[in-house]
């Protein structure tokens, strides 16, 4: 017998990120719009943007692929929305935003979101306190999980801030081993250079 | 971040099974009796296609070995190493190595190398331990009917099946060749017999028979308590889902009702509830956190109300009041500040509940006493790792 809930019986194992998705050179020290939505940050360094998206309001940034460093930006998530594409809707559902939400329950839903669809127990909300993005009142937390199948333990910070009902949400994350305090200093600059605004027309 | 999915398709399983012929014979039945002597310490696979199952399970084990999924606490292996030797016998006990899996679902297996895996969705799941002993009792019939090695000898591409290991990654792996049964009409018979093992080797323990049957009917009201929640319909009769090869459930029931009835149990029949909550006890609350992360609302209500019929504790209603909070509807805000209340105070008051008590009287706009409640959290809790952001929540 099988008793297999969730869907947890893994067959294919299948990637969000098509094996052939273009990559676009961030240059540094240029101002870019993310996530198709007002949200901008300028590269201290040069990065590199993924084509294909996590969710319809995210984009990807690496420097050396995903797996080793991952920046990715979620822009304007609207109430009733996920953070990222919900791939399996009917059986692994992931939770939704909402816009009457406090920081702690933003970091709540991350780390739900996670759990569902990395399939884990091990992803956990280490720290969270006030933090700026740009002009606007936010909130950054650290966070750090396993997924399964893989074992490398990753480390993660998120700065984020609920403006007009939407959140915006900079999270980087990269394996504990070497890559995350080799990187984090790039990934803060980034951070700290993001600012909250009306989108571009072009978006 | 990166996504990466896993899914089950029905197709690529089906390609590799060979279509059922009408000469095709049932599985005869075997007793569980007369196959126990194969799988002692000493067993050796005996041929090619025994030998590469093995293999791959060996393989799946030594990455368990090491894996951070595996909960090591000697006191949990060895309770559930105990209830599992009193099942099934210390001499069939003795080659099996067991480890419990840190994943919220309901799942147990046993790979044909004798190595066992009980996730720990698993405890919150069955309510005492002569539950959790039918299950390791199916279980192991399984394994000592030689199952899974039955099944994958229907394969028809051995080397297609090996690579469609490959696919099913280190947690699905050993529950390949039970998925691998719900395309043979003949994985029903040795459910039955599974079924049928489990109830005379909880017998032959002294365990109340009846358990079986209690925990089928359990996970059918959950599996029902989920789809009216995400408004599908309910898995429980799908292909696929857990019961895909279990026979009708009124049939089921009542053949492992009717095998109860006929066991003539050694002594009085134990359930061993105290000795079971007792072992789980330090882990309960890191289980129900699992449970409800998972964001199956109507599944962990069900499971939470189901628990609740035996008294309900503050970490119970802290579990609940996690789960409203977390969906968040107005609605749920008003009834986990009722249940976050429950918490806080009395026998066994649970410091975390004034966080949530706080947060969600903060989101239902009751600001004062949400800021009076987050200063009681951590008052409680001084060195809380969020302290600065509820110290700003909390009106600094």
């Amino acid at each position: 017998m099988r008793y297999v809930m969730f869907a947890c019986s893994a067959v294919a194992v299948l990637s969000a990120m098509p094996a052939t998705a273009a990559y676009h050179l961030m240059t540094s020290g240029t101002p870019e719009y993310v996530a198709k939505s007002g949200l901008s940050v300028t590269p201290s360094q040069d990065w590199n943007r993924l084509g294909s998206r996590p969710g319809r309001n995210a984009e990807s940034w690496t420097l050396d692929g995903l797996a080793l460093n991952d920046m990715t930006f979620y822009g304007g998530i609207g109430n009733d929305e996920t953070l990222f594409r919900d791939a399996q809707k009917k059986d692994m559902p992931l939770p939704h935003f909402s816009s009457t939400m406090l920081a702690p329950d933003v970091a709540q839903l991350f780390e739900g979101s996670y759990r569902v669809a990395n399939n884990t127990t091990l992803m956990s909300v280490d720290s969270i306190e006030p933090a700026q993005v740009g002009d606007q009142k936010g909130f950054r937390f650290t966070y750090s999980f396993t997924k399964q199948d893989e074992e490398v333990k990753r480390k993660g910070e998120a700065l984020g801030a609920i403006v007009g009902g939407k959140l915006y949400l900079l999270t980087f994350e990269a394996p504990a081993i070497f890559y995350f305090d080799r990187d984090i200093a790039s990934a803060r600059a980034l951070m700290t250079s993001a600012k909250i605004g009306p989108a571009p027309k072009s978006n | 971040m990166i996504l990466r999915r896993a899914a089950l398709t029905g197709a690529a399983l089906a390609s590799l099974v060979r279509p059922a012929l009408a000469g095709d014979l049932p599985v005869a039945p075997v007793s569980v009796a007369a196959q126990l002597p194969s799988q002692g310490l000493a067993y050796q696979p005996q041929d090619k296609v025994e030998r590469g199952i093995w293999m791959q399970m060996d393989e799946a084990e030594r990455k368990f070995r090491t894996s951070s999924f595996v909960i090591r606490d000697k006191a949990l292996n060895d309770y559930v190493r105990g209830v599992f030797c009193r099942t099934v016998g210390d001499a069939n006990c003795a080659g099996v190595r067991i480890y419990i899996v840190r994943t919220a679902a309901f799942n147990a297996s046993m790979a044909p190398n004798g190595m066992m895996l009980v996730w720990s969705g698993l405890f919150l799941r069955v309510r005492d331990e002569a539950q959790f002993a039918a299950v390791l009792g199916h279980e192991y019939t399984h394994y000592a009917n030689k199952h899974s090695l039955q099944l994958f000898r229907e394969v028809e591409d051995r080397s297609a099946g090996m690579a469609f290991f490959g696919a099913f990654g280190l947690f699905g792996l050993p529950f390949m060749l039970g998925e691998l049964g719900s395309a043979f009409a003949f994985s029903r018979d040795m459910e039955r017999e599974a079924d049928a093992g489990s109830v005379t080797l909880l017998a032959k323990a002294g365990y109340d028979p009846m358990a079986a049957s209690k925990i089928w009917e359990q996970l059918r009201a959950e599996q029902d308590a989920t789809a009216v929640a995400r408004n599908v319909a309910s898995r429980k009769d799908k292909n696929g889902g857990m019961f895909a090869t279990h026979p009708p459930t009124a049939e089921r029931m009542a053949t492992l009702k009717d095998l109860a009835s006929k066991q003539a149990v050694v002594g009085t029949p134990v359930t061993n509830r105290a000795a079971y909550m007792a072992a789980l006890a330090p882990f309960w609350a890191g289980f129900v956190d699992d449970q409800i992360k998972l964001n199956d609302f109507g599944g962990t209500d069900f499971l939470l109300t189901s628990l609740g019929t035996e008294g309900w504790t503050p970490q119970l209603y802290y579990a609940r009041g996690e789960l409203l909070r977390s969906r968040g509807r107005p609605e749920d805000l008003k009834a986990a500040i009722d249940a976050y209340r429950s918490a806080a105070t009395g026998v066994g008051a649970v410091p975390e509940a004034w966080r949530g008590l706080g947060l969600a009287l903060l989101r239902n706009g009751q600001t004062v006493e949400g800021q009076d409640a987050l200063r009681k959290y951590m008052a409680a809790r001084p060195d809380a790792a969020d302290k600065p952001m509820m110290t700003m929540l909390a009106g600094g």
